[in-house]
């Protein structure tokens, strides 16, 4: 009698479970169009991204890294073509980049110590990377001190195996006479991103819990927060300080009381807070500028956060920050590092995507739908000034430490990623 | 797992088979049946050439929409049936990469396209399709027109909830609530669904169709439907076709050969029939998400601006969700494809335009969609038009709410008027000016797929093309009487305007509580609305309907229906074996539907039956001497069990004192007739005839057909003294009515009298 055994529509969940008895072409297929269709959105689109591209290293043919480089390349900007209002896409692919450059400059010098300095990798990432020991990203890695252990393991492991291996496999390698890694390491090196990509996966699972953390720095007894739109990041945030602190919370939303639903939104979270013992205050994003004095802080978080520190949110929220702005109070926006893009917004960004107008005038309100042009913009772009801190899954930021960020994370080839994209 | 084998286009697709093995666990597999033609022409001219499928709706093919709504529900197997131009479809799908089912990444496990050579509806695709019994488990079967974003999980659950509870519950009808307000959807639609339904079990009850130039604004009401107690009538739904079914579904096809279309037909007989089949049919009325059909170009100019308007999401333009299409949402609300040229100068506003498409400065576009590669000349105007893929428009023309299918060509200041249509590779001179009433609709072809000769005075001397008349009347009035033509005309144009078309003013009222007539006089009116209708699109048409309309008031527009059914009822009365009527009942009924008779036409051959009956008895044969006229009658009703019921229900068809005299009065028209026909071999004289009217209509008095009421209103109709035989008949049932109308005193001890009396 369960209905809900057999849903049949199409989500990530069940792609992710069907990567095994699929081909690799069909998931990455399957993906896209997920994407298009929007049924894979927010933050799943990196989660999405990830693991499609595990299975891009895991079961794409290639001998060398330039190759597994190239096909990584490819699928990520289908990737980010298919939904480009979805900038995090983007920065896991050039995660992943990264990834497989540095695995691979490990193993290269492993190899033979400085001999192809001259290599075009070797040139290209020397510079974001001077001590070939640092891996890149590690530093800033939910567990650096389990990557950093199992570097020197698989280090040595790379050597035992290229050593023995043209010794091992004389034959098939005459087949690509220039290639820089053996055949050997392209397996090791294959389960060197691998195990990379799953990690940037556990940081992606992490780092809603790693910013609630530090909720009871930011959130001080007795103060009054606004809560514009909660996400499941901000909701968690709020959560892990009500176990600390006692404040009060004011939840803004643009949608009113649907008459479908009894429920009020966010009536969950509400539930969770006040067993928690903190107030909730529930605001119709309209009413808000009277409570902003009243307010202390301003909380939301971000879609994506542009290298000049302006971010892509849920609409409304600017709103939200202009008021805190001409108030004089802090504008806190939750931002995982993974949502940090490397580039400017684009033109679409900055305009907002558009959603249903279903939202604002139902279809079956003939006049309205025959009279009116309604742009129902979901999306809202932030002005850097309007931003106070922004609070990664590292620890609070300011806008000017975030190229230090991006650096960390992203290699200079890799940053143009967006500018790779061609014809289709 | 071996439901594999099945699908014949999967054997070429190694990978999908352990794609099953992840859905074992789910019940079964999940099938959607794609109904790619409609048998209807309501786009001509333009589905001349294309299916209507294969139409560019916002520049994507119509049935990418549907595909990809079956994809997006997770339909893993899909099944398509074509009519015309089946082959053009099945290339499409073969070369598409993303739909082709040799393609790796289609995300269906298997498409078949079937055949049906001989198919002439779509009742005939789906008792094709119950014979080949593919269907393994609860599917969904929409149009190849679809355009849809709905998720149908919830339904599909409810669906199976009741299936679970009542083996019965067989189909669930997707429809979409527009509201009671004007709306575009609900004007385009032409014909308004109605549908009764259970507001707390959303089970339909009764199902019937209204269009705005029937004569009548009543329907009736089932009364079955009063006694299921709590009920809607809703005329505020968009039917979007979308049905989840049992393969039960496909076995009541089958059942009822004649069923033809899915909603007029089956849907409006199995729900009639309920106590028949016992089936519980349920609608799912959606109050958000989106759903409509593209069945005309009204609702294909309304989905276009619903799409531009993004109602659709995510089946907006900038979703490309076509393999290599790059639109971009830009300024000024236009949809523009990479490499789409505008010279400074031009103005686009709420458009697309796609790829390779230039428009030169000066020009002026607003809420129109064109297609890739055209070209726009300088200071061209293009309003809320349709432009196909590689038109051409010259210099300075003007184009409004018209449709330029592929390749057309359009001269420099050349001026298209609203509502027109214009096909395939038409080519129009420069400085043309078509006409705007009524719109032109112009093709390469005629209506049997010939070139026409082009009309230069249309097309201009350099031009080619040629006016497209309305195809014949033979083609599609085998299945659909008068009344039902007005609504395919209203719904053959662009624009719907019921402009120059004599409606009554009268609102339309779901409940019948006043009777009305089933009269052919009343027909006569409709049909004479019509042929005004006629004269809004070309005077070829108004010639046609009119000489229709005089047809119909003239002979008998059922003659086949008439005669077999005469035929039959007279066999059955005259059978020596059989004491039954039910069989003849039955086979009434078949004829009836398969002719889609009317009541009036009804009456009128039971009528005639009875009498030729009647009036048989009165004259010596082989079993039985010459009856007297009373004996006669009371034989002719009496002797078979279940006629007298048959009469009254099916015969006077209603309680009402309308249908009553009616009744009688079609009684008193076969008389007449009869004294005409029988004269050669034994005369039937006049007076016989008139008692046996009077005795006749005692007869139906005595067993409750007729009532008092009845039988005084057809005495009153001007109609039964019409003409001088008519008169002379009406005059023999005097002392009948006489008595009748002093019934009320002595009601109880009438019969014995009366007998007395009439002989």
């Amino acid at each position: 009698m369960a209905p809900s055994t057999s849903s049949h529509a199409p989500s990530l969940d069940n792609l992710i479970k069907s990567f095994n008895s699929q081909s690799l072409e069909a998931s990455i297929e399957s993906l896209i169009f997920l994407l298009k269709r929007r049924q894979v959105k927010g933050d799943e689109c990196a989660k999405a991204t990830a693991h499609i591209l595990r299975q891009v290293v895991a079961k794409a043919k290639w001998r060398d890294v330039d190759e597994l480089l190239s096909r990584v390349q490819s699928v990520g900007s289908r990737l980010v073509r298919s939904a480009p209002l979805e900038p995090v896409i983007g920065n896991v692919v050039r995660r992943v980049l990264g990834l497989i450059r540095d695995e691979a400059n490990e193993d290269r010098n492993a190899d033979d110590f400085g001999s192809e300095a001259a290599s075009d990798i070797q040139s290209l990432t020397s510079s974001t990377t001077p001590h070939p020991l640092r891996p890149g990203p590690s530093p800033i890695r939910p567990s650096p001190s389990a990557l950093s252990s199992g570097l020197p393991v698989s280090k040595s492991m790379f050597n035992l195996l290229s050593v023995k291996a043209p010794s091992a496999s004389p034959v098939t390698g005459a087949s690509t006479p220039l290639s820089q890694a053996q055949p050997a390491s392209v397996h090791a090196l294959r389960s060197e991103v691998m195990d990379g990509i799953e990690e940037i996966l556990d940081e992606i699972n992490q780092a809603d819990d790693q910013i609630a953390g530090f909720s009871e720095i930011q959130i001080h007894p007795g103060d009054y927060v606004l809560a514009y739109q909660p996400s499941r990041t901000v909701e968690r945030f709020l959560v892990k300080a009500a176990s600390k602190r006692r404040f009060t919370v004011i939840i803004a939303s643009l949608e009113s009381p649907s008459p479908g639903s009894s429920e009020s939104p966010y009536a969950a979270l509400r539930k969770k807070l006040n067993a928690a013992g903190v107030n909730t205050i529930n605001l119709a994003s309209n009413g808000l500028m009277a409570y902003i004095p009243r307010v202390n802080k301003v909380i939301f978080s971000a879609k994506a956060v542009y290298q000049n520190g302006g971010l892509l949110v849920d609409s409304g929220s600017c709103v939200a920050a202009q008021a805190a702005r001409e108030y004089l109070k802090p504008v806190i926006a939750l931002c995982p590092v993974y949502k940090f893009c490397p580039e400017d917004p684009s033109d679409e960004v900055s305009r907002g995507e558009l959603g249903s107008p279903g939202s604002y005038v139902s279809y079956a309100n003939g006049p309205a739908v025959d009279a009116l042009d309604i742009e129902n913009t979901v999306t809202d772009y932030i002005p850097p000034d309007l931003v106070d801190v922004y609070l990664t899954n590292l620890g609070p930021q300011t806008r000017h430490h975030l190229a230090s960020i991006l650096a960390d994370h992203y290699k200079i080839e890799d940053i143009g990623l967006s500018l790779q994209l061609g014809e289709p | 797992m071996s439901k594999q084998g099945r699908g014949r286009a999967a054997a070429g697709k190694a990978k999908k088979p352990a794609k099953a093995g992840a859905d074992e666990k789910s019940e079964d597999i999940f099938q959607a049946v794609i109904l790619a033609d409609s048998f209807q022409d309501r786009f001509r001219p333009f589905t001349l050439e294309t299916p209507r499928c294969l139409l560019p709706l916002v520049n994507n093919p119509v049935i990418e929409y549907t595909l990809e709504f079956l994809a997006s529900n997770g339909v893993q197997e899909v099944f398509i049936y074509c009519g015309a131009h089946s082959e053009n479809i099945e290339r499409y799908i073969h070369e598409s990469t993303r739909w082709s089912p040799a393609s790796a990444i289609s995300p269906f496990s298997s498409l078949e396209f079937i055949r049906v050579s001989d198919a002439h509806s779509i009742g005939d695709f789906l008792r094709d399709l119950d014979k080949r019994g593919i269907i393994t488990g609860d599917f969904v079967l929409v149009h190849g027109d679809l355009v849809s974003n709905i998720q149908l999980d919830a339904a599909l659950a409810k669906h199976r909830a009741r299936r679970e509870a009542n083996r019965d519950a067989c189909m669930t009808v997707v429809v979409r609530s527009v509201g009671d307000q004007p709306h575009r959807a609900a004007k385009a639609r032409g014909i308004t669904p109605v549908f009764v339904v259970d507001p707390t079990t959303g089970r339909c009850l009764q199902y019937e169709e209204m269009h705005p130039l029937q004569s009548e604004h009543y329907l009736d009401l089932d009364p079955a439907v009063f006694a299921h107690g709590e009920f809607e009538v809703r005329t505020d739904l968009v039917d979007c076709g979308i049905d989840i079914c049992t393969p039960d579904v496909l076995a009541l096809w089958s059942e009822s050969f004649d069923y033809e279309l899915p909603r007029k037909n089956f849907l409006h007989g199995v729900l009639k029939d309920w106590e028949l089949n016992g089936k519980l049919l349920y609608a799912e009325i959606l109050e958000d998400g989106y759903a409509a059909r593209a069945t005309s170009l009204q609702m294909y100019d309304c989905i276009s601006r619903d799409v531009l308007e993004r109602w659709t999401l995510p089946f907006v333009p900038d979703s490309n969700l076509m393999h290599g299409q790059t639109y971009k949402r830009v300024k000024d609300g236009n949809y523009v494809e990479d490499h789409a040229h505008s010279e400074r100068g031009a103005k686009v506003t709420q458009s697309v335009v796609g790829r390779g498409t230039t428009i030169k400065a000066g020009s002026v576009i607003s809420g129109s969609i064109i297609g890739r590669r055209c070209k726009v000349g300088k200071n061209v105007r293009i309003e809320n038009s349709y432009i196909w893929n590689d038109a051409v428009i010259g210099d300075g023309a003007s184009v409004v709410h018209s449709v330029l299918a592929g390749s057309v060509v359009v001269g420099a200041h050349c001026r298209i008027p609203e509502g027109s249509l214009i096909s395939y590779n038409v080519h129009i001179d420069s400085g043309i000016q078509l006409p705007s009433k009524p719109p032109a609709r112009i093709s390469l072809l005629t209506d049997d797929g010939q070139l026409a000769p082009t009309d230069a005075s249309l097309v201009g001397p350099g031009g080619t093309g040629a006016l497209y008349e309305v195809a014949a009347d033979e083609e599609d009035s085998d299945n659909e009487d008068g009344a039902n033509r007005d609504p395919a005309i209203l719904q053959s144009s662009l624009i719907y305007s019921l402009e120059g078309l004599n409606l009554s003013t009268s609102s339309i009222s779901t409940l019948a509580s006043e009777q009305d007539d089933y009269d052919t006089d009343n027909d006569n009116i409709s049909l004479a609305g019509s042929a005004q209708a006629g004269d809004y699109f070309n005077s070829k048409a108004r010639d046609r309907l009119s000489s229709f309309a005089s047809d119909e008031s003239g002979s008998k527009p059922d003659g086949d229906f008439h005669t077999d059914a005469v035929h039959g009822l007279v066999d059955a009365l005259r059978a020596d074996d059989s004491t039954d009527f039910d069989s003849a009942k039955l086979e009434f009924m078949g004829l009836r539907l398969a002719n889609n008779a009317s009541d009036s036409a009804m009456r009128r051959a039971i009528a005639v039956a009875f009498a030729r009956r009647a009036a048989e008895l009165t004259r010596p044969g082989p079993g039985h001497g010459a009856l007297e006229p009373t004996r006669a009658a009371a034989e002719a009703l009496t002797s078979k069990k279940g006629a007298v019921k048959f009469v009254k229900e099916v015969g006077v068809g209603g309680d009402g004192v309308a249908q009553q005299a009616e009744f009688a009065l079609a009684l008193q028209r076969a008389l007449v007739l009869l004294l005409g026909e029988k004269k050669e071999e034994d005369p039937l004289e006049a007076g016989r005839a008139g008692a046996l009217l009077a005795a006749l209509l005692q007869q139906l008095y005595n067993r409750d057909v007729l009532e008092e009421e009845g039988i005084l209103a057809w005495w009153a109709d001007q109609r039964a003294g019409e003409s001088e035989r008519m008169g002379a008949l009406r005059e023999k049932c005097r002392v009948l009515v006489e008595w009748l109308e002093n019934a009320d005193e002595e009601e109880s001890s009438g019969e014995e009298e009366e007998e007395e009396e009439d002989e």
